[in-house]
């Protein structure tokens, strides 16, 4: 499993933000190490403590880094030139707060390091979906490249929609299969996104019910579409 | 003066940058208040007054700026940690396990110093950086070096190029750090690290005088 290292100004920020990661991922949880504050109250980076957060959480999977702003970054770059450790580290470009979510869903699913960075990268076009119209959601699967092997509909239960300890139940569920799925709004096919987007799930902020259709393709894709279909109907155990 | 810069007067440079930046650390503040953060006369003063409560008696030249390095990036909180951290990190690992330093020794280990914070804030000269006091002051160093003047007069002329090139940051538009947001609205203000960077040489020519 890729380890999370948290890199911010503000102790409170980082916390907050890993606790809200935390609430919507299951019981597994990611190696997760903070470098937060320049001691004493000070607010600011310090490149030890982000180097020895890394050697912390680091795995032969990687090791994917948030960052807040300014030095954040400066000190992060400064870490890697102190850590010990030698696997492989990534700094994301994503938004603070949608990148930690998404990068301990992935990681919590057993994400690779590719696919965590991808996601966490993508937050911004999850964000700019839900505010504009039909924008593109992220790592959406590609359409027409394959038939569709297998197809489901269900209907959401949940008061409050499709929010995001579902989606990230999805996400995690998804690592089980051998299958690349899309979920759709069965009345509105334009809005879909893969369902091992964490933050393409929640973008689209599916309300109680909308029919969800999913659609699999590869090995899996059958038992894939009906694990969600019947996750879905049963209101993802709320 | 000799023509070398001893421990001792190393030790004494960095002392004289530390008292310096904290008498100086209100305005220091004040000027990054205008185009940043408001913190770069704290933060120094915080980074300055860990490195001196830490430097004890150093055995070389090499030992002395790592330590100076490491607890600038521990302490001073903003990017300027970073950034005055490698630049003191490279000078030491430049200069090497010596008890003292010549004028070409250390223009070299400068020289290092400002590749490496070139290098880690990717800022050129002209982006309204540090990196305006310093070029122009290694500049200075090394010519006055390269003519045959001693340490004292390199490191004067140095001090004297860093408050030019501070100077001459006031009309320039930021292109790095917090003051790039401000854009246009940049121009009219000093750079607070260039600023800081000059009573650096400053320092340097009274520590060498």
């Amino acid at each position: 499993m890729i380890g999370i290292v948290v890199v911010s100004h503000s102790p409170a920020l980082a916390h907050a933000a890993v606790a809200l990661a935390l609430q919507i991922t299951g019981d597994t949880k990611p190696q997760i190490a903070i470098a937060a504050g320049a001691g004493d109250d000070v607010i600011g980076t310090d490149a030890v403590r982000v180097a020895e957060a890394i050697d912390e959480v680091a795995s032969p999977d990687g090791v994917l880094v948030f960052m807040d702003l300014g030095s954040a970054v400066l000190s992060t770059t400064m870490a890697l030139e102190f850590r010990e450790s030698t696997n492989e580290v990534r700094l994301s470009s994503a938004p603070f707060v949608e990148g930690i979510v998404a990068g301990v869903v992935l990681a919590a699913a057993g994400a690779s390091l590719d696919d965590a960075d991808r996601e966490a990268s993508s937050a911004m076009t999850a964000k700019n979906a839900q505010l504009g119209p039909a924008t593109a959601a992220p790592a959406e699967a590609p359409r027409g490249a394959a038939p569709a092997e297998a197809v489901a509909e269900a209907t959401i239960v949940n008061e409050v929609g499709l929010h995001a300890r579902p989606a990230s139940l999805i996400v995690a569920r998804m690592a089980d299969f051998d299958a690349t799925v899309t979920v759709s709004d069965a009345d509105d096919p334009q809005r879909s996104t893969s369902a091992g987007s964490v933050l393409g799930l929640m973008g689209l902020a599916f309300a109680k019910g909308t029919r969800v259709r999913f659609t699999g393709t590869g090995a899996d894709a059958a038992d894939a579409v009906e694990a969600l279909r019947a996750m879905t109907a049963d209101g993802f155990g709320e | 003066m000799g023509a070398t810069a001893t421990l001792p007067q190393l030790v004494d440079w960095l002392t004289r940058f530390r008292d310096v930046v904290a008498e100086n650390q209100g305005y220091l503040t004040e000027l990054d208040s205008a185009i940043g953060d408001a913190d770069h006369g704290s933060n120094m003063t915080r980074g300055m007054n860990a490195v001196i409560g830490k430097l004890g008696e150093p055995a070389a030249v090499d030992a002395l700026f790592k330590t100076v390095g490491m607890t600038l990036v521990s302490t001073v909180g903003g990017a300027s940690g970073p950034l005055y951290g490698t630049f003191f990190l490279r000078i030491g690992t430049t200069a090497g396990a010596v008890a003292e330093l010549d004028g070409p020794a250390l223009s070299e280990a400068l020289r290092a110093g400002l590749a490496g914070v070139i290098q880690r804030g990717n800022a050129e000269p002209g982006d309204k950086t540090m990196v305006d006091a310093l070029t122009p002051a290694l500049d200075a160093f090394d010519a006055a070096v390269g003519s045959g003047d001693d340490l004292a007069a390199a490191a004067r002329a140095a001090a004297d190029a860093a408050a030019k090139g501070r100077d001459e940051t006031e009309p320039l538009v930021a292109r790095k750090g917090r003051a790039s947001y401000l854009g246009e609205r940049s121009a009219g203000h000093l750079d607070p690290g260039a600023t800081s960077t000059a009573l650096l040489f400053e320092s340097l020519a009274q520590a060498l005088a």
